[in-house]
């Protein structure tokens, strides 16, 4: 491989860590508040609101049946109006934080609600607010699970990351459709899958060993 | 003048002495819960009427579905009744908002069958919660959470985190947990049932030293009659949702006046009659049957030296087929099964003998 090739390689790496670092950064911080209010919000629950639990039940479903490949260009407009264009890596961030927002919402309220009720209970008997037991019994309970949770989406999204390629997006798989498929060089195509699998390797043993480390419900030797 | 009559004062003659209020006290309360799509309402609690007075232990006991969990979160606003009053501390509780019960929650403790213990932080951390919820300063709770620790007896477990401890240890957290706030009034919510019967007894011990050390009302509710004869000092039976008898625990143990007390209590006062005799006992005397008595002692008359005395006095041999000597809320307490000869006159001195000794006899049957 030429010098060339391999720094092609290496930006098409970073811009790949970019993308999926950013959104996976934004569909955190807005995929966690939305999360814990679908997961808290039915009827009877700590922030009961079924009408407004129900339409964020739909938006979520919605964004997540619509195909990626599709919500990037149907949001093309909402994308130039964010990023300023509709082409290259900063746009491309775009509709990855719009799919992975629901996918880490949906992920993150089913880490909720696996934290015992009894513990909420316990909470309230104290005299907790609302808030405070989100913020000291049901997010640190869950904190393992959201964990893994999002490993689960960064893996996803290093997944749909090479499809913004279609679209002008940069990226690994970008590269490994522009050069290892049209331009036949299958030594660029093999990096390309080395590499995305590496990466997807190593972000699921961090996640898995950071999870393994806040569970506190296994005893540690 | 006349004062005003608050409820619990006495008159005694022109004077009227008021009586320091209970603890808690149920004044009709009901709790009926709406019913689902096209369902009856369901009453989970009817017509409860119920003192716990100041420094006492209460035990509510019932089956399950008997409505003893409602009615313990009534207490606390975790159920809200439907109608009737309660009061804590003569302050009438039941019209209060989700942030007049939350100020109040800080006042009463709570444990819980299954500990509610959270997973992810230390012993230190789970008694230090409830302070950090009422806003303590962090120095402030690190001193209170230390006696706490030294007071259930997990000062060495500080750092460690609930999965590492066992059912008594992490009842004994919850315990520390539910007094962080210096509460007057503690609500066990069947806080032995996961237990094994000697953690449950020392978990019990623990409770009854808080309850006189630091004068603390407790309102327990279980299923498990042990826990009552234990360190209840009242007991309230439940039953579909109404009380259908309550009192002082060892006269309701002594003398159940409702057939549900009375197989709640016969566990642990009654002496069954042996398996083995069973088949024997009969309604009808024959010739040299031996008379079957259930002999009951009380109070000052359970250390009665009764076999000595009717061998004694009435010369009759006394045979002993089962027997038991307890205490019951602290009071001694004790059944012996006995045969002796059934023939006259000697069974009539016997059962004037034990008259005279104040015991309680009754004739369960013959037997050759």
């Amino acid at each position: 491989m030429s010098p060339e090739i391999i720094r092609l390689i290496v930006q098409s790496t970073l811009d790949t860590l970019t993308m999926v670092a950013v959104a996976a950064g934004i569909g955190t911080l807005l995929g966690l508040p939305l999360g814990v209010f679908l997961a808290t919000s039915k009827r009877g629950e700590l922030f009961a609101a079924p009408a407004a639990n129900a339409l964020l039940g739909v938006l979520v479903n919605a964004t997540r049946s619509t195909p990626f490949i599709i919500l990037v260009v149907a949001i093309i407009p909402f994308t130039r109006l964010l990023a300023g264009t509709s082409i290259g890596t900063a746009a491309a961030i775009v509709p990855l934080t719009v799919a992975s927002t629901p996918f880490i919402a949906r992920l993150i309220e089913g880490a909720v609600r696996e934290v015992d009720q009894g513990l909420v209970e316990a909470a309230r008997a104290m005299g907790a607010t609302p808030v405070q037991i989100v913020r000291k019994v049901l997010v640190p309970e869950a904190l393992p699970a959201i964990v893994l949770g999002l490993t689960l989406a960064v893996v996803s999204l290093i997944g749909f990351s090479a499809m913004v390629g279609a679209v002008g997006g940069g990226g690994l798989g970008d590269l490994g459709i522009r050069y290892g498929y049209q331009r036949f060089m299958p030594d660029v195509m093999a990096t390309v899958v080395a590499v995305l699998i590496v990466l997807v390797q190593l972000v699921q043993s961090f996640g898995d060993r950071l999870a393994r480390r806040l569970n506190k419900r296994l005893r540690h030797a | 003048m006349n004062a005003p009559v608050k409820p619990g004062a006495v008159s005694a003659g022109a004077l009227l002495i008021p009586l320091p209020d209970p603890a808690i006290r149920f004044e009709q309360v009901g709790k009926t819960y709406p019913g689902r799509r096209g369902q009856q309402p369901v009453a989970a609690l009817a017509g409860i009427d119920l003192d716990v007075p100041a420094g006492s232990i209460l035990g509510v006991i019932g089956r399950s579905g008997a409505g003893k969990s409602t009615l313990i979160r009534l207490v606390n606003g975790l159920e809200r009744a439907t109608s009737g009053r309660i009061l804590i501390e003569g302050e009438d509780v039941t019209g209060l908002n989700e942030a007049g019960w939350r100020r109040q929650r800080r006042q009463i403790g709570m444990i819980f069958q299954h500990f509610n213990l959270l997973s992810s932080r230390t012993v230190f951390d789970n008694v230090a919660l409830p302070l950090e919820i009422a806003g303590t300063p962090r120095a402030a709770i690190a001193a209170k959470v230390e006696r706490l620790l030294a007071l259930v007896g997990l000062a060495d477990k500080s750092a460690r985190y609930p999965s590492e401890l066992s059912g008594g240890q992490k009842q004994r957290v919850g315990i520390a947990r539910a007094l962080a706030t210096d509460p007057k009034v503690l609500l066990c919510d069947e806080a032995t049932s996961a237990l094994d019967p000697e953690t449950t007894r020392s978990i019990l011990a623990l409770l009854r030293q808080v309850n006189r050390e630091l004068g603390i009302t407790i309102l327990l509710i279980t299923h498990e009659i042990p826990v009552i004869k234990e360190i209840c000092d009242r007991v309230a039976v439940i039953e579909g949702g109404r009380i259908v008898e309550q009192g002082e625990t060892f006269s309701v143990f002594t003398d159940p006046q409702h057939p549900t007390t009375a197989r709640f209590v016969e566990a642990v006062t009654g002496v069954e009659v042996p398996a083995h005799l069973e088949g024997q006992i009969r309604a009808e005397a024959r010739d040299g049957d031996s008379l079957v008595l259930r002999i009951t002692f009380t109070g000052e008359n359970a250390t009665a030296p009764v076999i000595s005395r009717l061998s004694s006095v009435v010369g009759v041999d006394v045979n002993i087929l089962a027997g038991r000597i307890d205490a019951i809320a602290g009071q001694p307490f004790g059944s012996l099964l006995v045969s002796v000869p059934s023939r006259l006159p000697e069974s009539d001195a016997v059962l004037g003998a034990l008259k005279s000794l104040g015991l309680k006899a009754e004739v369960i049957g013959h037997v050759s």
